[in-house]
């Protein structure tokens, strides 16, 4: 019997402590035939389980180019990702996926893009970016920018540093006032005003936007004001669920299954849903 | 169509030799539907109200494993189930009831197959009975069927008189089940059959299901929501009897230290925790909003993804409800 909820084991080969409250682990399938076999595109998400805990569902946070391995980032704040969070170096843990849609990166290609993500919501951008780095001629000019509550808030510190090393990117990093160390040399203020201030260009450039409710609902009149197109804008919903297979019923917002025809949508799309997320 | 007709004696012949070969054989009981172990509990009551609650956990059980996980000190080992493919067959399904699976069906094979679901499905036999009763609950002709409809049936009985039935047999598994048994099976006359089903009383139709459709559409902001849900105690029984509502939970069971299980459990849309995320975010965080989500998934949502009303009209929701909620009034009453 083909069983859609079995899920592929897979071993922590590595943590990384990202924040106080978030980590990454990088996995690897205990299968040689599924790692071989395992293929996924930038966005899509996956559900993993600590067993004894049960599933959580969180997006593949490494790059479909870079295939000895697959990474996840979470933060811990359920009963899953506590359990997970307990897990050490050579543990089992449990993976299903990939599920849902992802962003079109063939269809961007000759564009701009333009990154934004705030606290956790780096993890989805983080895969698009570094599929983009892998194909770094299709596209034209990138800027990344990238906001956290507080210094120790952000994650990916080792990646944000390569961003900003490399010329061929404009890597912004802020954090929220107040969150500042006295050392920091980045910016300081809220996502939307940065990006009010920096007035990125909006010809032929795509956004991939990912971050809280609340950075959203407050950038998107920005992005708006600078010219940005609501189709132009892509952005992921994380609604609960529990199979990511279009079955258990509590991801849908309307008709929009978030698990199926998600999670990646276009500002566009979201505005023409029912306002219920 | 191919029409027959059965005496009830040779009926409850089949019936007996169908619990002989070992298949699951189900009845309608007084509050649900039980396995016949003795034909003479069997009762062809055309006139009896839906059961409490439907044959929809023989397909898609209320708890079942879909693993099993051994833990060690770092490994895990995980065991898969195998569903029993044993035959069921319904005798006597409610054609409010017989629709359900076929309905159900879309959603567990859209994409991704459940087998779960599929494997016992397959096994199914289902053998509606023409209901010719209803009380005010009932509104099957509201939602594109009527008490004979034949729809899901895989074989379809009308009763003729106390000892006779009319057998129409609907689908290719219909004609398979019968066939050892054709010795049972008269010619039958369409045209004394026809006449039954044309003199079954049929409840009075509540709404049209394309205008609620439309409705729906325009009126997710409906003020009309908020009463509803300030009525509504959020217990979810409506979702529990409800022969079409799928909607599950996947659950880790620990029953040692180091083994346990993975289940899927049924659940329900009008639970508050339903779709609780892990960070307090609540996209239906109040009752109304919930509810909402309950008849739009029925009347809107299930028909543009798989153009099947998620409803079959038994009324189970509404006579179960311990504040009287009741769908098709609130359906009905939408407009005005």
């Amino acid at each position: 019997m083909n069983n859609i909820y079995m899920p592929h084991l897979a071993e922590i080969n590595e943590i990384i402590d990202e924040s106080p409250d978030t980590r990454t682990f990088r996995l690897k399938f205990k299968d040689a035939e599924t790692a071989d076999r395992f293929e996924f595109k930038a966005g899509q998400f996956a559900e993993y389980s600590a067993f004894g805990d049960g599933e959580s569902t969180f997006c593949i946070a490494s790059s479909p180019t870079r295939k000895d391995f697959i990474e996840c980032s979470f933060k811990v704040y359920g009963k899953v990702t506590q359990a997970l969070h307990r897990l050490n170096r050579g543990d089992t843990i449990g993976i299903r996926g990939p599920y849902g849609n992802w962003f079109p990166l063939e269809d961007l290609k000759g564009k701009n893009l333009l990154f934004i993500a705030g606290g956790i919501g780096i993890a989805p951008v983080r895969c698009v970016i570094d599929n983009v780095l892998d194909m770094r001629d299709d596209f034209k000019d990138l800027t990344i920018i990238c906001g956290a509550r507080s210094v120790s808030d952000l994650i990916y510190k080792q990646e944000l540093k390569e961003w900003k090393a490399r010329i061929d990117i404009k890597t912004i990093i802020t954090v929220d006032p107040g969150g500042e160390t006295p050392a920091w040399d980045g910016e300081v203020g809220f996502v939307p005003a940065v990006i009010e201030k920096l007035a990125p260009p909006s010809d032929n450039t795509a956004v991939i936007l990912c971050g809280p409710p609340v950075m959203i609902k407050f950038t998107m009149p920005v992005l708006t004001k600078l010219g940005f197109k609501d189709e132009d804008v892509y952005t992921t919903l994380e609604n609960r669920m529990k199979c990511g297979l279009g079955k258990c019923g509590r991801c849908n917002i309307g008709n929009v299954y978030v698990c199926k025809d998600g999670p990646v949508f276009t500002y566009a799309q979201i505005k023409r849903m029912p306002q219920e997320f | 169509m191919d029409e027959k007709i059965i005496l009830k004696n040779d009926l409850l012949k089949i019936c007996q030799d169908v619990i002989d070969k070992g298949h699951t054989l189900l009845t309608p009981g007084i509050t649900e539907y039980n396995i016949v172990k003795d034909v003479s509990m069997i009762k062809f009551d055309a006139s009896a109200l839906p059961t409490k609650t439907s044959y929809k956990s023989y397909v898609f059980p209320k708890t079942e494993p879909v693993l099993y996980y051994k833990r060690g000190k770092s490994d895990v080992q995980l065991i898969d189930v195998n569903v029993d493919g044993k035959n069921v067959i319904i005798l006597g399904a409610k054609p409010c009831d017989a629709n359900s699976i076929k309905i159900m069906k879309h959603l567990f094979n859209w994409d991704y197959n459940d087998e779960f679901f599929n494997l016992r499905e397959k096994h199914f036999i289902i053998i509606g009975l023409m209901c010719s009763h209803y009380d005010e609950y009932c509104f099957c002709t509201s939602v594109d069927s009527s008490p004979a409809s034949e729809k899901g049936s895989d074989i379809f009985l009308i009763p003729i008189d106390e000892n006779k039935f009319a057998v129409r047999i609907i689908t290719e598994k219909g004609k398979e089940f019968i066939e050892p048994y054709s010795e049972y099976l008269k010619n039958g006359d369409e045209k004394i059959s026809k006449q039954v089903t044309k003199n079954v009383k049929l409840p009075e139709v509540a709404f049209d299901s394309k205008e609620v459709h439309e409705w729906l559409g325009e009126n997710f902001e409906s003020p009309k929501w908020e009463g509803i849900g300030d009525l509504c105690l959020s217990c979810a029984q409506c979702a529990f009897v409800c022969p079409v509502c799928h909607c599950f939970d996947i659950v880790d069971e620990d029953y040692s230290y180091t083994e346990g299980r993975r289940m899927k459990n049924w659940d329900g849309c009008q639970f508050g925790n339903f779709t609780l995320h892990a960070s307090g975010h609540n996209p239906r965080d109040i009752q109304s909003k919930r509810y909402r989500q309950r008849v739009n998934h029925k009347f809107r949502y299930y028909v543009d993804k798989f153009g099947e009303i998620l409803c079959t009209g038994c009324g189970r929701c509404s006579r179960g409800c311990p504040v009287s909620i009741d769908i098709k009034e609130i359906v009905s009453n939408c407009k005005d």
